[in-house]
């Protein structure tokens, strides 16, 4: 019976929740920034898990590991399309490369960091420590666009060309990411082989990637013909179901699996613009469900906490100020921009909560749940900082 | 339907090869969970389009694929996923109630008031005595019901007529919505349907207070029960009625994200509905059994006849409904019980054939008697072929009451996978031959 009322609330939450959140609703801008993030969502789950009211126990949290692995593969496949190349290539070149700097630099700051602070907080294997350190590593790359969307219209004018290329890395960012936490899953391959004879990683990646393969040629296969909006609909539905669940089985991300059909389908497909219409069209009760899950799931293991989530905020906020102050200052382009462009990148939403939740489900070791409240907690900081270094960042410009 | 072909081949593939690795965490045995509902969700679109080409409606393609899928064919869902997958059933059951009431005109209703009156009594009266009569007069002849003495035998009789003058509303409307149907033969068929999923329930308890008579050696009714069933029904419409207005001011007030809302009522009527039963019998004692059908069923008509939203109400539910077809039809193929149909194939598929005979006698008769066109006479019967989750469940919950006549399960269950295999394509013909195919 549980599970049920879990579930009707879960819906209400994301219904109620979309609407509050994201439409029509005048708040002060503290509680304003607090709804926009959704980063009460966090908190709902975390009354609703083990920790406080216990509706979302454990056992009724495995069971609805399958709604988990659709959210991850729906947010995997949207965030795939916002890589169509044609569009990309409408922006200078030096936007692409610095982002995808930007984003390695503040991944490689943080993995050393947290590789080298890990020890003193938890006392785990060398293997463990490196496929941490690179999910949060990951997990930090990612910038949120919700600071952004928070900025009145007319500094929005005033400022629109920094704007613009923050938009821009803030979307872009998270395929370092990706990328990151693909080098953790291939760890994660050398730690939990497949069964029988593809024991070996090396085969375990060729077979995911043959089968993502696999799979976009029956993606193709089925959009070939031309559909009405619900065969549209289901065939998306039953692909991300598939895909996620496939991917499952190989020891490999939802989420990544997603984001590669996500990529090509953008890119191959004619049928992009329905199918992107569809993905948006739910983006927001999904992004709020994930962090309703992200929350029933986070174990804050102590006070003490804050310190290794104060010390992930400054490896992070060190590698974007880093990487902005890099971009500006290496690539010609860029030199018209304000070297401190770290402090617009501060914010954290968006995809990290997914690349934590795919953590949480995929790499089952006694730390991951401080990994994830070391990370949760420094999201939910950087919601509260961000506003101020991006006023400072845009006076800077003046 | 070369590429239908190479599609159905590769996600075959696909899915027992990954299926044959070795599960060793939780989240793997999830993710199996996953895969099969994607692979029913994917396989079932592609042989429903293949079976398009044959002319046969989609709903055939959903529930042979879930016959295929399912334990008793390839195993690939096995018993324990396909209770698992109950919530989504569930689920599917009340929306497509809702979509069923939503696509019943009261004007349309009235108009052919008598015919739908005279089909329902017709239709009840002669299955029922067909069924019982053939029952009882030739159940000595089929080894499965040949041993149980007459008492059991009288009580198999009357259970098995009356679950089987039932017809499934949730195939009818799946089945004309896919043809895009519209017109009296349409309006008339899916009004029988849903009537006869109330009336069956009357009758049913009627038939089981009747049957404990028999095999307890009672001489009286006990009419107590009967009082709280209709009590019940006028309950679980009136909750309908409430959730109807519910729906129409969301309608009309917040106008967007229907489909969600709509989701969320038919999960939140079913799941609420169950939750107040069994409260209601651990605090107070009392059995108070609301049907979720036909609070979603009322809530539908509602919204459709007394709402401005009515129209946009079924555009709404049309939107999402292709999935949730999908995956209720091809789950209740692979709950169909093809083993029950390998022990009683001779008795199921006589039942079948009287079945249909009392079908077309009592709508030839109604149909006679209140003027239709001769073409609606000829092809009402096949109209009413299909039965499904209502069917099975009154079998059980007999079964359970009467262990003498256990075999009625088994009877039941073989029918109807005949029945549901049969019906869909009968009555996409009918659709046809009435000429009300593509009419929307």
């Amino acid at each position: 019976m549980k599970i049920i009322f879990v579930f009707l609330i879960i819906i209400l939450f994301a219904f109620s929740g979309y609407h509050l959140t994201f439409r029509d609703i005048r708040l002060p801008r503290f509680a304003r920034r607090f709804y926009l993030t959704g980063t009460e969502y966090l908190f709902l789950g975390l009354l609703m898990g083990p920790l406080f009211f216990n509706l979302l126990d454990d056992i009724t949290l495995n069971a609805l590991d399958p709604l988990c692995a659709l959210i991850l593969g729906w947010i995997g496949l949207l965030f795939g399309f916002q890589f169509e190349l044609p569009k990309l290539r409408r922006f200078p070149l030096e936007f692409f490369t610095s982002s995808i700097f930007e984003s390695i630099l503040t991944s490689i700051v943080v993995f050393f960091g947290v590789y080298h602070m890990a020890p003193y907080f938890y006392d785990m294997g060398g293997p463990v420590r490196i496929m941490v350190s690179l999910s949060l590593a990951a997990a930090a790359a990612c910038t949120a666009q919700t600071g952004l969307s928070l900025l009145a219209p007319h500094v929005i004018k005033e400022h629109q060309d920094n704007i613009l290329l923050l938009r821009y890395i803030s979307s872009i960012d998270g395929l370092s990411a990706m990328t990151v936490l693909g080098i953790a899953y291939y760890f994660r391959m050398l730690y939990f082989p497949l069964a029988s004879r593809l024991s070996e990683p090396l085969w375990g990646g060729i077979i995911v990637l043959m089968t993502c393969i696999g799979l976009l040629f029956l993606y193709i296969l089925f959009l070939s013909q031309r559909h009405d909006e619900g065969e549209l609909a289901l065939i998306v539905i039953g692909m991300v179901i598939f895909t996620s669940g496939t991917a499952s089985l190989l020891n490999f991300s939802p989420l990544l699996a997603n984001f590669f059909m996500g990529f090509c389908l953008v890119n191959i497909t004619r049928e992009k613009e329905r199918i992107f219409q569809m993905l948006i069209s739910v983006e927001k009760p999904v992004y709020l469900l994930l962090l309703f899950f992200l929350g029933a799931g986070w174990i804050p293991v102590s006070i003490w906490i804050v310190i290794p989530a104060a010390a992930y905020c400054i490896f992070r906020a060190a590698g974007k100020l880093a990487g902005g102050y890099a971009v500006t200052h290496i690539s010609p382009g860029m030199k018209q921009y304000p070297e401190h462009l770290g402090f617009g990148l501060l914010e954290q939403g968006g995809l990290a909560p997914a690349i934590l939740l795919d953590f949480n489900k995929s790499f089952p070791f006694d730390v991951v749940p401080m990994a994830i409240s070391v990370v949760l907690v420094a999201i939910i900081f950087n919601d509260f900082i961000s506003a101020h270094f991006m006023s400072r960042l845009l006076k800077e410009e003046k | 339907m070369t590429t239908h072909f190479l599609m159905l081949i590769l996600i075959l593939l696909f899915a027992f090869l990954v299926r044959s690795l070795d599960i060793s965490s939780k989240w793997q045995a999830a993710a199996m969970i996953n895969l099969s509902l994607g692979f029913m969700l994917l396989a079932a679109f592609i042989v429903s389009q293949i079976l398009k080409g044959l002319k046969l409606p989609l709903i055939s393609g959903y529930i042979f694929t879930g016959i295929l899928a399912g334990p008793f064919v390839t195993g690939f869902l096995t018993f324990e996923m396909v209770e698992r997958f109950s919530l989504i059933d569930d689920l599917a059951l009340s929306f497509i109630a809702l979509a069923a009431g939503g696509e019943l005109h009261l004007f349309a209703i009235k108009k052919q008031m008598k015919t739908i009156s005279l089909n329902i009594i017709f239709l009840t009266i002669l299955v029922f005595l067909m069924i019982g009569l053939f029952v009882l007069f030739t159940g000595r002849y089929f080894t499965v019901i040949s041993d149980l003495d007459p008492k059991a035998l009288m009580v198999l009789a009357i259970l098995l007529s009356v679950i089987c003058i039932a017809r499934s509303p949730a195939s009818a409307i799946a089945v004309i919505n896919e043809c895009k149907a519209k017109g009296p033969f349409t309006d008339m068929v899916l009004a029988i349907a849903i009537a006869k999923d109330v009336l069956i329930i009357i009758l049913f308890t009627f038939a089981m207070g009747i049957s404990k008579m028999i095999l307890s050696g009672q001489d009286s009714f006990q009419t107590g029960k009967l009082f709280v069933l209709i009590l019940e029904i006028i309950i679980s419409i009136g909750a309908g009625l409430i959730v109807g207005k519910g729906i129409s001011l969301y309608f009309d007030r917040i106008r967007h994200d229907f489909s969600l809302f709509l989701l969320f009522i038919a999960f939140s009527v079913t799941r609420i509905s169950f939750w107040g039963n069994e409260f209601m019998v651990t605090h107070y004692d009392v059995s108070l059994h609301l049907e979720p059908l036909l609070i979603c069923m009322s809530a539908g008509f509602f919204v459709q006849n007394f709402s401005s939203s009515g129209s946009y109400f079924v555009e709404s539910l049309d939107r999402m409904s292709l999935p949730i077809y999908v995956l209720f039809f091809s789950l209740a193929g692979a709950s169909l019980n093809l083993q029950s149909l390998v022990i009683c194939w001779p008795l199921a598929l006589s039942v079948v054939a009287v079945r249909i005979a009392g079908l077309f006698g009592g709508s030839w008769l109604a149909g006679t008697i209140s003027h239709d066109p001769p073409i609606f006479n000829k092809c009402a019967w096949m109209a009413y072929i299909t039965q499904a989750g209502v069917s099975i469940g009154l079998a059980q919950l007999a079964g359970k009451q009467f262990p003498e006549i256990a075999v009625l399960n088994t009877v039941v269950l073989a029918t109807i996978t005949i029945n549901q295999i049969l019906g869909p394509i009968l009555f996409k013909i009918s659709l046809g031959l009435v000429g009300e195919a593509g009419k929307r």
